[in-house]
């Protein structure tokens, strides 16, 4: 396994770059965490349709007769899924594992990520979006929500990692 | 002219195929960084690596100087980039919360991706939850619709609330910036591990930091804002009308409605 990763700035200076790109040809800039919203609605779609298009919030990725699946971000997520494995591949870090600290066990982690997810998700749609959609994007753009919402990230993870400091330490 | 996609230069169906190419350099570039990892992501909470803060920085400074150049230089319309709409008070706690779940599940969301897709269980589960959490928000959603929609400031910038030209908000973000670097590497010294730390000569630093500062004084200088507000200037009239007189402002784009409208979900 290699651990060696790249230099942070010269990672930044890049990400800056294909923001840029994006913004340039697109008019919009990255993000994720709606593509899980938009999956979450697909599957509610599937086995409830009418209380899925009952839904107030549901509804908005449910236009038309196009699967809410059929969007920008579903396919950039994609894309993003697939860069991931081709950098893990060449760089042979792809591994089964569960990632934790060592003094924590398994199942432990595995419902501390559910919980974490949980609240990610609930987080990312209450927001607006996510690290990327919101905090990412619209800093660049230097929208004011965006600067506030980056901040309360990191001081909402501040402030609450030492409850979680055996999860990682 | 940019952004190309608004000026019609490709369809719908092209830009799905330009989504998967900006998502894949995108998680390469993740997980180059090492961000398929949550012990290296979350380790900026324990003051021992802050390759979060490096890369998101450096990040939002290029892009940000790169749409002001472009902008001045005419290469790109920013009336037509989606610009992010401010909802202070979701924003707030919904960044609070977000956080929460960063160091609670060691990711977020797009890093999760890049985490399962290497073969963490734990970067799967994490996006099971992701999807439970979305759906928990819709259906609870009708009484979350006042505070939703609360705090509501328009598409307002930084440069609006602080009332300074964008090329000055430019600047200092850039002079904030060197600073940020300079705090964390000298707090990464002290509490990281420096085997593991990223290695780079001082001089390189120094030279980069001094660019950064100098395209930032470029734009305070040359300040872009002025194309903006050029055609409005002829149209003041001195002798009558003076408090009729007003600048064109960026919050003017309120909600048509004050029912619940999503035009379409640009941001994430």
């Amino acid at each position: 396994m290699n651990d060696r990763y790249s230099n942070p700035y010269v990672i930044g200076v890049i990400l800056g770059l294909i923001l840029l790109f994006s913004f340039y040809t697109m008019g919009r800039g990255l993000g994720s965490s709606a593509s899980f919203a938009r999956i979450a609605t697909a599957g509610v779609k599937l086995v409830a349709p009418e209380h899925a298009k009952a839904n107030a919030y549901f509804s908005k990725y449910i236009k038309g007769k196009r699967s809410p699946l059929i969007a920008w971000l579903v396919f950039l997520t994609i894309g993003a899924a697939l860069g991931g494995l081709f950098s893990a591949f060449i760089s042979n870090r792809i591994k089964g594992e569960v990632a934790r600290g060592p003094s924590i066990s398994v199942s432990i982690r595995l419902w501390l990520a559910l919980g974490g997810g949980i609240l990610s998700g609930f987080a990312a749609r209450l927001a607006r979006g996510c690290t990327s959609g919101q905090a990412l994007t619209g800093a660049a753009e230097l929208a004011f929500g965006s600067w506030v919402f980056m901040f309360c990230i990191f001081a909402g993870a501040y402030a609450t990692a030492y409850f979680f400091r055996k999860e990682w330490l | 002219m940019g952004p190309l996609y608004k000026f019609g230069w490709f369809d719908h169906a092209y830009s799905l195929q330009l989504a998967g190419l900006i998502g894949f350099m995108f998680g390469f570039v993740l997980e180059r960084a090492g961000f398929g990892n949550p012990r290296k992501l979350t380790a900026i909470f324990y003051l021992r690596d802050f390759a979060v803060l490096k890369v998101m920085f450096t990040a939002i400074i290029v892009c940000m100087l790169g749409l002001l150049y472009f902008f001045f230089f005419g290469w790109i319309d920013l009336g037509r980039v989606y610009l992010l709409p401010t909802f202070i008070w979701p924003q707030i706690v919904g960044g609070l919360v977000l956080g929460i779940g960063f160091v609670m599940g060691g990711y977020c969301p797009t890093t999760s991706v890049v985490a399962t897709v290497s073969g963490k269980l734990d970067g799967l589960i994490f996006i099971i939850g992701m999807m439970l959490g979305s759906v928990l928000f819709a259906e609870i959603f009708p009484f979350l619709k006042g505070f939703y929609t609360s705090g509501n400031m328009g598409k307002i910038r930084l440069t609006d609330v602080f009332n300074i030209n964008s090329g000055i908000i430019a600047f200092l973000v850039c002079l904030m910036a060197v600073g940020a670097y300079w705090f964390v590497e000298k707090v990464e010294q002290k509490f990281g591990d420096k085997d593991t730390l990223p290695k780079g000569s001082p001089k390189v630093k120094r030279t980069a930091a001094g660019l950064l500062i100098l395209l930032g004084l470029i734009l305070a200088v040359v300040n872009p804002d002025r194309i903006i507000a050029k055609p409005a200037i002829p149209a003041i009239k001195p002798e009558k009308q003076v408090e009729r007189v007003q600048k064109p402002s960026a919050t003017s784009e309120t909600p048509d409605s004050i029912g619940f409208k999503i035009v379409d979900d640009e941001g994430c």
